[in-house]
């Protein structure tokens, strides 16, 4: 821990302090801090008196006004159409982009890493039809699946009573897990297949352990550094991508995400770009925290980036 | 000794292990592979037996043939393997889960990569007993901690709680063998369990092996390229080559009087104390032989100093010695032949003129 120990190049000031590179330490901040008030501001907005409601009008002289403030003292990142509080929407809006965003992570990862384990460890006609199922998939372009997957299950929700439970949010999540599916699914099989061959696998299989055991006890446990990886950098994507429905019309009506923001406001960006630009910032910087977070998981577990 | 169930195997007469012609074959975008082409051997219980040859001469394949944990696809197996006088060489997977651990276990070339690195050695030791003993998860470790004992692992109770990690070397090598006994197997196979180690810590661990084989009355198969990690450890070696079963004595008579010319070089190459130093290293001219399209003849034949034109055409049997009905070779002209002497002389004097000259 000290510097006479080491006879190495010379260590930079970050290394000699122990901080985490700055990049690290920026997504953490970022991601953490984001959490904490989007939390706060939906469910204790007592607690955080500097955002304003979701629904607050911020009035110019007592009248309201269509982008009355541009970013300033008197809304941090300017007002919207309706004379809304641009930040105050960032914060709400960050509940629901994080939630859509996880949740179609853990749809496409739970299903990704059952399809990539099974074909990666089984190989044969397992792998082939896992293969061709999720080439098939990764063939149709994702953006076009999304807003098909979207509509049809609309049109679903309507027509049958059961599948009431599908709200806009989880049509999202649904969809977009499912379009992760193909690319978590040839990570996780990746993986398997370098571990598969391990010596302590073999070792296992000497000691007469059952499939279900050595997938279950020696495989799966190994492979969470992994998909804890891709699993960050795929929520990155993902959130972007929802976004990127949002834009396209696919949002959710209330409360707005991200991407619904910056698809009311692109019309007027000439008028008012702060009611585009913020939103656009906060999704920038969350992707990129995501992003960031995800390599250093990457460095840390020595995992190879495959593509995503 | 700890209490291990006397597998069902110790009943019979018959010889624990009987290979009969028994044959790996692989199929490869060159062809076919004969990893391991027609070995035959008997292996009597409580004994240890060496296999021992250079690299690709088949003999981990081999060790794998008979524990049946090669991959099934593109693999073609023929040949008898009894256990027992149970053929267990055509057992699917699932019957082979009775005899995996229970009747046989296996010790693996790198103590580094064998262990499952998230696991507690503590667990690692217990699973086997769980499953195939059912014990109890207090039984199991109690059962564990004893094993660790057994390897010579001091603090067996901190070590339960370790992760592979935090365990040296020679430790981790202790741990698989204590895994692999857990369920007091009949047969042990090693398959180069030191050559990832340390001299110091090789000798430990072999004698550890020896140890624990006399105690528990296990057969070992000892797989190395190694004559002197044999040398004092086994009853018995079989030198292969190139998929075959070479020549296989008794271990004193093998050092005492080996027959076939690929052992004398492979015992050549092994460095000796009473050489001076800087004295050139003892090499085998050549490379391992083709397994995909093997020669006509003696295999080693091209490699051999003392090969004649019979040897390129014929494939000499694996035959026994006449005062040593173990000790049988394949080999037209055995160290010892008048043949073998006369080119031995011819080379020394070839040797002599260059010098001279």
């Amino acid at each position: 821990m000290s510097d006479t120990t080491s006879t190495g190049p010379r260590r930079t000031l970050r290394q000699r302090l122990h901080l985490p590179r700055l990049g690290v330490l920026f997504g953490t901040v970022w991601l953490g801090g984001l959490t904490i008030l989007t939390l706060l501001a939906n469910h204790v907005p007592a607690a955080v008196p500097f955002i304003r409601y979701y629904d607050t009008k911020v009035k110019v002289n007592g009248k309201v006004k269509k982008y009355g403030f541009g970013p300033g003292l008197d809304a941090w990142f300017g007002t919207g159409k309706s004379a809304e509080d641009i930040f105050a929407r960032c914060i709400y809006g960050a509940k629901l982009t994080l939630l859509i965003g996880i949740g179609a992570t853990i749809i496409g990862l739970v299903v990704g890493a059952v399809i990539g384990v099974l074909s990666g460890y089984f190989r044969g006609w397992t792998d082939r039809i896992a293969g061709i199922t999720t080439d098939s998939l990764m063939s149709i372009p994702p953006l076009l699946l999304s807003l098909v997957l979207v509509l049809r299950l609309d049109d679903l929700k309507e027509q049958y009573s059961w599948m009431g439970w599908i709200s806009r949010p989880w049509q999202l999540s649904l969809t977009l897990g499912l379009v992760s599916v193909a690319p978590f699914a040839r990570i996780v099989r990746a993986q398997t297949m370098v571990l598969r061959e391990r010596e302590f696998v073999t070792a296992a299989r000497s000691l007469g352990a059952s499939r279900s055991r050595i997938i279950m006890r020696e495989l799966m446990p190994n492979l969470v550094p992994a998909m804890v990886t891709v699993a960050f950098t795929g929520l990155g994507i993902l959130i972007a991508a929802e976004a990127g429905l949002a834009f396209l019309g696919m949002g959710v009506e209330q409360p707005h995400t991200w991407g619904k923001m910056i698809d009311i406001a692109r019309d007027d960006i000439e008028k008012a770009w702060w009611a585009t630009a913020f939103p656009c910032l906060m999704l920038f910087l969350t992707v990129l925290s995501f992003n960031l977070l995800g390599d250093e998981l990457a460095r840390r577990f020595d995992i190879r980036e495959a593509a995503v | 000794m700890s209490p291990t169930t006397q597998a069902a195997s110790r009943d019979t007469d018959a010889p624990l292990l009987e290979l009969t012609d028994v044959a790996t074959h692989f199929r490869t975008p060159r062809g076919l592979v004969r990893a391991v082409d027609g070995v035959s051997f008997t292996l009597e219980r409580g004994k240890s037996l060496g296999i021992v040859g250079e690299s690709g001469s088949g003999k981990t394949i081999l060790s794998r043939s008979i524990m049946g944990l090669l991959p099934t696809h593109g693999t073609v197996r023929s040949g008898s393997i009894r256990y027992a006088g149970r053929e267990i060489g055509n057992l699917g997977r699932k019957e082979m889960r009775s005899v995996w651990g229970k009747e046989m276990a296996m010790i693996f070339q790198d103590p580094m990569t064998s262990l499952n690195p998230l696991m507690k050695i503590g667990d690692q030791i217990a699973e086997p007993l769980r499953i195939h003993l059912k014990m109890n998860k207090v039984d199991a470790w109690a059962t564990a901690r004893k094993l660790l004992q057994d390897v010579r692992i001091p603090e067996p109770d901190r070590r339960l709680h370790q992760y592979p990690h935090e365990l040296s070397g020679g430790m981790r090598q202790r741990v698989m063998i204590a895994i692999s006994m857990a369920c007091g197997p009949t047969a042990l196979f090693a398959d180069e369990p030191t050559t990832a180690l340390d001299v110091t810590v090789q000798a430990q661990i072999l004698d550890l092996l020896a140890e624990q084989r006399r105690e528990r009355n296990m057969s070992v198969v000892l797989v190395t390229h190694d004559l002197g990690v044999v040398a004092g450890h086994t009853d018995e070696i079989a030198v292969m080559y190139g998929g075959k079963l070479v020549e296989k004595a008794s271990t004193r008579r093998l050092f005492a009087a080996m027959k076939m010319p690929y052992t004398e070089a492979l015992l050549a190459s092994i460095p000796k104390m009473s050489d001076a130093s800087h004295t050139r290293l003892a090499v085998i001219p050549g490379r391992p032989p083709d397994l995909v399209n093997p020669t006509q003849g003696c295999r080693f034949a091209a490699r051999c100093p003392y090969a004649q034109d019979r040897c390129r055409a014929e494939e000499p049997p694996l035959t026994s010695t006449a005062d040593d009905p173990d000790h049988s070779y394949a080999c037209w002209y055995p160290v010892g032949s008048p043949e073998y002497h006369e080119t031995r002389a011819r080379l020394a004097s070839t040797t002599n003129t260059v010098e001279a000259a």
